[in-house]
C-alpha cells in the first residue's frame, strides 16, 4: 500500500511539474497577450555596466508599445561573448537583437546571419545614417553585392552602439616624482610626440626596476596604433591585401619592439598591464575609453592624455566601435528594428556615456558636451580629441577573414616585441601567410 | 479488469493479429516516411537530416514487417521487435509533445513555478507522515481511522493547492494550445497507438501466446532499465560523434548547408613538405610553394638545414605542443602523486586532513584556479616573481654572489607559457591521482609486506619490489587516463593565456586550435576533421599504454 502511494506521489509530481513548466511562459496575461516579445544582449565589462542596461531595457519596454523586451547580459570569464553568440546563433537561439564588434560585421553579414535592414529604414520616417560617425557607416553600409557604401547603397547591417578611441592613463603621481614633463601640458603645446613620449618613459622607468612608464595589452589594437602612426596599417587602402611588410609599417613595429626591448621602459608584452598600473607602477597605461569605470578606483592622481603623435604628425589612433544588429532569423524584424533605433537614441546613449565607459556614435554637439562632463578624468577632451584626429576605422574584412588575419598578426607580432624575431624576419615573411586569409 | 483486457486475455489471438496488422500498416507508414525526404514531401530537411531520418525509417519498417509475420507465426521474435519498436515510437511521440508543448523552455521557469508552490508540496508530505503514523496505532482501530483518513485529506489539499499555487490549469490549457495543431495533435494519436500496442505486447497472454520464456522476460527488463542511459548515450553522444564524422567530409560552417568535400579537410591537415635549405637562415619562400605552405621549424644543420613546411601550420604546432604537454603534464603528475600517496598512506595523525588538502584542486572550478594562477604568474606584480626576487635579494646580501633575478615572464615569453600550464595542470591533476594510488596501496595484501619483512627487505626493496608491481592497474588507469585528459587540454590554456595561442603560438593546442576553428573561424567542417585526427592520435596512444601494460602487468603473466 505504502509502495503504491509513494509512486502515485512520484508520479504526480513529475507530471504536475512538466505540465507547469509551460504555464508562466505560455499564459501571459491578456494585456501582454498582444505583444511582441524581443530579445536582445549586448556585451557588459562590469556588473555596473549590466544595471545601466537593464534599466534601459526596463524603461524602453514601456516606451514601445506593443513590444515586451527581455535583456541578457552576455559573455562571462569562461564563456567568450562573440563564441557563445556564434553557437547559439547556429543553434536557432539567438536573441532577436544583439551586439557586435565592428570587426564581425562582414563574417555575419556574408553568411546571411544578421538582417540587411535597409528596407526598414528607407520606410522610417527621419532617419539619417549621416546622424552617426562616418567610418562605421561606411561599413555598416556596406553593400557585396555592388561594392558600394553610404545610404543609397542597398544595404543596412546595424546601428553602431557607441564609440571610443584610445588615451594614455597617466600616473600623475609616478611622473611628478620622476620630474617628467607633463603630458597634457605638452600635448596643449603641441609637442607631445614620440620623442617627448620616449622621455617621459624613461624618466619614470628610471624610478626604479619595478616600476614601468608604459603599458598595453596584447591585441590588435594597442600595437596597431603604432603602425598607424608611423603611415603604416594593417592592410593596403583597398582593405585586399597585407600590408604589414610595408616600410611605414616596419617602422612603427620597429619604434614599438625598441620601447619593449632596446628602452625597456614598458611593462613585459603579453602581461596584463592593469594590475600594475592599479598598483600604482605604470605611468602610462594605453587603453580606451571603456577602462575609465575601473580607473576610477585607483589611489593615486590620475588622467588621461591622447596618444603621443607619430612621424607623420597623427596619433594614429582608432575608432573602436561596435553595432546592434537584428538576427535574420528573427520573427519580429519591425519590432527589432523599432528596438534598434531606440537604443541608439541620444538619450539612450547619454545614459549609457554617463556611466564612463563609451562614447555616444551619435555626431552631435550636444553629445560632446555632456561627455566632457563625464568625469574623472579631466581631461575628457583627450578622448575627443583622439576622435578628431582622422583615427582608422575598426572595421570587418569584407574580402577575407578578419579572425583568420588576427590569429596570424597576433602571434608574428608578439614574437616581435618579446624580443624572439627580429622586424626584419617578421617584414620578409608575414605577408606571405597573411595574404592567404583573402579571397583569391 | 476491463472489458479490453478480458477479450485479450480470453482471445490472445485476437489481439495479436490486431498487433500483426498495426506492425504491418506501421511498416508501410515508416517506409513513406523514409522515403518522404527524398521525393519533396519533407521540404527544409538538411542532407544529413534526411539521411538520418530515412535510415532510421527504414530500420523500423522492415524490422517491422518481419515482426508482422512472426507475430501471426507465433514467434517470439516479433513480440521483442514489436516491443522495441513501439517503445521507441512511444519515447519519440513524447518528446514532441514536450518539445511542441513548449515544456522544454518552461523548465527554465521551473525554479520560480516550484519556489512559490513546494510548500504545499511539503504539507501532503506531510499528510502522508500522518497517515502512515496510523501503523502505531494499529491496537487502537479508531485512532488509526481518524489517523488515516486525516492524512488522506490533508493529502488531497495539499496537492490540489500545490496544482493551483503552481498554475497547473493554466500549463494545461497552455499545453492543449500548443497541441492543436497537426504536429501535437498527430504526435498524441502517435503515444496513444503505440501506449495501447506496448501495452497488448506485454501483456501475459501475449507473451505466453508468443512461448515467452524467462530468459526473454530478463532479456526485455534489461533492455528496459538500460534504455535511460542509452538513450541517452545515443542521443547526446553517439549521434553527434557520427555527425562529426560527416561534417568532417564537408564545409559546414555550421549555418548554412555545408556541402560535401571528400577528403579534402584531412587532406589540409596532413598536406607536408619537407625541403633541403641551402643556408640556415635561406627564407622559406624559396624553398616552398607560400601559396600552399608556411613554414612550421627547421633544423639547422651546420651550414645547411632542413625545412618542415605543411599545408596547415597550426595544427603541427598545436600537435607539437600537446605532445610536449602531454610529456611533462602526465609525469609531473603521476609521480608526485605516487610518492604524496604512499606518505598518505601512512598511520601518522592528521593524513585524513591531508587527504582532503590535496584533493582541493581537483574539485575547484577551473576558471577560478586559472584566474588565481593568472595573478600568480603576473611578471610585474606577482607573487612568485615577487618570491624570486627576495630570494635573489637574500642571497646575495648573505653570500655577495651577484646573480641578476631573472624577472621570469612565465605566460608572456615562448619558452615559459607552456611549462607555465603544465605546471597548473600537474598541481590540479595530483590530488585526485593521489586518491586513485591511495586505494590501489589499501588493496595490497598486508602479508606481502609482512613476508618482505621477514625476507629482511628495506623500505626500498618493498617500495619497488612490493608496491609498484602490485599497484600496476592502478599506474596504467591513472597514466592512461591523464594522457587522455592531457591530450585534451584546453581550459587552463583558454583561460590562463591571453591571447589564449600565447607568445608565437607556443600554447596553442589541438582542442584549442579545434575549438579556434569551429566557433571563431567558421569551420565547423574543418574543426571536426581535427577532432577525429585528436581522436586517431589518443586511440593510438592509449593502445600503445595497453600493449605495454600486457607485456609488463604482474597479473598476466
Amino acid at each position: 500500500m505504502n509502495r503504491k502511494i509513494w509512486m502515485l506521489i512520484n508520479l504526480f509530481v513529475l507530471v504536475a511539474l512538466a505540465l507547469t513548466a509551460c504555464g508562466p511562459a505560455a499564459t501571459p496575461t491578456q494585456e501582454q497577450a498582444a505583444d511582441v516579445s524581443i530579445r536582445w544582449r549586448t556585451r557588459p565589462d562590469n556588473q555596473e555596466e549590466i544595471n545601466v542596461y537593464s534599466n534601459i531595457s526596463k524603461e524602453l519596454d514601456g516606451q514601445l508599445q506593443g513590444i515586451t523586451l527581455t535583456y541578457e547580459p552576455g559573455g562571462t570569464e569562461g564563456a567568450n561573448y562573440q563564441d557563445q553568440l556564434r553557437t547559439e546563433v547556429a543553434a536557432g537561439t539567438a536573441p532577436d537583437v544583439f551586439w557586435i564588434p565592428g570587426t564581425d560585421i562582414a563574417d555575419f553579414a556574408t553568411r546571411g546571419l544578421i538582417l540587411n535592414i535597409a528596407d526598414l529604414a528607407g520606410k522610417t520616417e527621419g532617419f539619417d545614417v549621416n546622424a552617426f560617425y562616418p567610418g562605421p557607416m561606411y561599413h555598416l553600409t556596406y553593400n557585396p553585392a555592388n561594392d558600394k557604401s553610404g545610404a543609397a547603397s542597398g544595404a543596412l547591417w546595424g546601428l553602431p552602439r557607441d564609440v571610443s578611441t584610445f588615451a594614455l592613463y597617466l600616473n600623475m603621481d609616478l611622473i611628478n616624482e620622476a620630474g617628467a614633463p607633463d603630458p597634457r601640458e605638452l600635448a596643449k603645446q603641441g609637442k607631445w610626440d614620440w620623442n617627448a613620449f620616449l622621455d617621459v618613459a624613461q624618466k619614470t622607468r628610471a624610478l626604479g626596476s619595478e616600476i614601468y612608464g608604459y603599458g598595453a595589452s596584447a591585441w590588435w589594437g594597442p600595437y596597431g596604433v603604432w603602425l598607424n602612426a608611423s603611415g603604416g596599417g594593417f592592410f593596403s587602402p583597398d582593405r585586399a591585401s597585407c600590408a604589414l611588410n610595408t616600410p611605414e609599417s616596419l617602422a612603427g613595429l620597429e619604434f614599438q619592439r625598441a620601447l619593449y626591448q632596446d628602452y625597456d621602459v614598458a611593462t613585459p608584452y603579453g602581461e596584463d598591464p592593469e594590475p600594475p598600473f592599479r598598483a600604482g607602477k605604470v605611468a602610462m597605461f594605453q587603453n580606451g575609453r571603456w577602462a575609465t569605470p575601473g580607473v576610477r578606483t585607483v589611489e593615486f592622481e590620475w588622467d588621461v592624455v591622447e596618444l603621443p603623435k607619430g612621424p607623420q604628425g597623427s596619433q594614429g589612433n582608432w575608432l573602436f566601435w561596435g553595432a546592434y544588429v537584428i538576427n535574420a532569423k528573427t520573427a519580429n524584424p519591425e519590432a527589432a528594428w523599432k528596438l534598434v533605433q531606440a537604443l541608439t537614441t541620444a538619450e539612450t546613449q547619454g545614459k549609457v556615456a554617463a556611466l564612463g565607459a563609451n562614447i555616444p556614435s551619435r555626431v552631435s554637439q550636444e553629445a560632446f558636451d555632456a561627455f566632457l562632463t563625464f568625469t574623472p578624468p579631466a581631461n575628457n577632451q583627450a578622448f575627443l580629441n583622439g576622435l578628431a584626429d582622422s583615427p582608422a576605422t575598426e572595421g570587418p574584412l569584407w574580402a577575407g577573414s578578419w579572425p583568420e588575419y588576427d590569429k596570424i598578426m597576433g602571434p608574428a607580432i608578439q614574437a616581435v616585441l618579446t624580443g624572439g624575431k627580429s622586424v626584419d624576419d617578421f617584414g620578409a615573411t608575414i605577408c606571405d601567410e597573411a595574404n592567404k586569409v583573402f579571397n583569391k | 479488469m476491463t472489458g479490453l483486457s478480458k477479450l485479450s486475455a480470453q482471445r490472445p489471438e485476437a489481439t495479436l493479429r490486431l498487433l500483426a496488422i498495426w506492425r504491418a500498416i506501421f511498416s508501410l507508414l515508416a517506409a513513406i516516411g523514409a522515403l518522404a525526404p527524398w521525393v519533396g514531401l519533407l521540404p527544409g530537411l538538411r542532407l544529413w537530416q534526411g539521411i538520418l531520418l530515412s535510415v532510421i525509417l527504414g530500420v523500423a519498417a522492415v524490422f517491422s514487417l518481419v515482426a508482422s509475420r512472426d507475430i501471426l507465426l507465433l514467434q517470439h521474435r516479433g513480440r521483442t521487435i514489436s516491443l522495441f519498436v513501439d517503445y521507441l515510437g512511444l519515447v519519440a511521440c513524447l518528446v514532441i509533445i514536450l518539445q511542441v508543448g513548449g515544456v522544454f523552455t518552461g523548465i527554465d521557469a521551473l525554479g520560480d513555478v516550484f519556489g512559490r508552490s513546494v510548500l504545499f508540496l511539503l504539507v501532503a508530505f506531510g499528510g502522508y507522515l500522518i497517515s502512515a503514523a496510523g501503523d502505531y496505532f494499529q491496537h487502537i482501530p479508531k485512532t488509526e481511522k481518524i489517523l488515516r483518513q486525516a492524512g488522506k485529506w490533508v493529502m488531497i489539499f495539499g496537492g490540489l493547492a500545490f496544482l493551483f499555487r503552481a498554475n497547473l490549469l493554466q500549463g494545461l490549457l497552455a499545453l492543449a494550445q500548443n497541441l492543436a495543431n497537426l504536429t501535437g495533435v498527430g504526435a498524441v494519436i502517435g503515444l496513444v497507438i503505440f501506449g495501447l500496442a506496448l501495452w497488448g505486447m506485454w501483456r501475459g497472454p501475449s507473451a505466453t501466446a508468443l512461448q515467452a520464456k524467462t530468459n526473454h522476460e530478463q532479456m526485455l527488463n534489461g533492455w528496459l532499465f538500460l534504455s535511460p542511459n542509452l538513450l541517452g548515450f545515443l542521443v547526446f553522444f553517439a549521434g553527434p560523434l557520427l555527425l562529426s564524422f560527416y561534417f568532417s567530409f564537408t564545409d559546414s560552417d555550421a549555418f548554412n548547408t555545408p556541402n560535401w568535400v571528400g577528403l579534402q579537410n584531412y587532406a589540409k591537415i596532413l598536406n607536408v613538405t619537407i625541403k633541403p635549405l641551402a643556408a640556415p637562415d635561406q627564407l622559406a619562400r624559396d624553398v616552398l610553394d607560400i601559396k600552399i605552405y608556411d613554414e612550421v621549424g627547421r633544423l639547422k644543420l651546420g651550414n645547411s638545414g632542413v625545412l618542415f613546411g605543411a599545408e596547415d601550420k597550426l595544427f603541427w604546432l598545436a600537435l607539437r605542443n600537446t605532445l610536449t604537454y602531454a610529456l611533462f603534464a602526465v609525469p609531473l603528475s603521476v609521480i608526485p602523486a605516487l610518492v604524496l600517496a604512499n606518505i598518505l598512506n601512512s598511520k601518522l595523525p592528521g593524513m585524513k586532513f591531508f587527504r582532503a588538502v590535496y584533493f582541493i584542486p581537483s574539485i575547484a572550478a577551473i576558471v577560478g584556479i586559472a584566474l588565481v594562477w593568472q595573478w600568480l604568474y603576473n611578471a610585474t606584480v606577482g607573487y612568485i616573481n615577487y618570491f624570486i626576487t627576495l630570494g635573489v635579494e637574500l642571497w646575495n646580501n648573505l653570500f655577495n654572489a651577484g646573480i641578476v633575478d631573472p624577472k621570469i615572464r612565465w605566460v608572456s615569453d615562448e619558452r615559459t607559457a607552456l611549462m607555465s600550464i603544465i605546471i597548473i595542470a600537474a598541481w590540479q591533476t595530483m590530488g585526485f591521482n593521489t586518491v586513485l594510488f591511495l586505494a590501489g596501496l589499501q588493496n595490497i595484501p598486508g602479508e606481502l609486506y609482512e613476508a618482505a619483512t621477514v625476507d629482511g627487505a628495506g623500505a626500498w626493496d618493498k617500495f619497488w619490489r612490493i608496491t609498484i608491481p602490485m599497484l600496476a592497474p592502478s599506474t596504467f588507469y591513472v597514466v592512461s587516463t591523464t594522457t587522455i585528459q592531457a591530450m585534451q587540454v584546453f581550459e587552463q590554456v583558454f583561460i590562463l593565456m591571453n591571447p589564449p595561442e600565447g607568445p608565437n603560438n607556443s600554447t596553442i593546442t589541438l582542442v584549442l586550435y579545434l575549438y579556434r576553428s569551429g566557433f571563431q573561424n567558421f569551420a565547423q567542417g574543418y574543426a571536426s576533421a581535427l577532432a577525429w585526427v585528436l581522436f586517431i592520435v589518443i586511440f593510438g596512444l592509449t593502445l600503445i599504454q595497453f600493449r605495454q601494460q600486457r607485456r609488463s602487468s604482474i597479473y598476466e603473466n
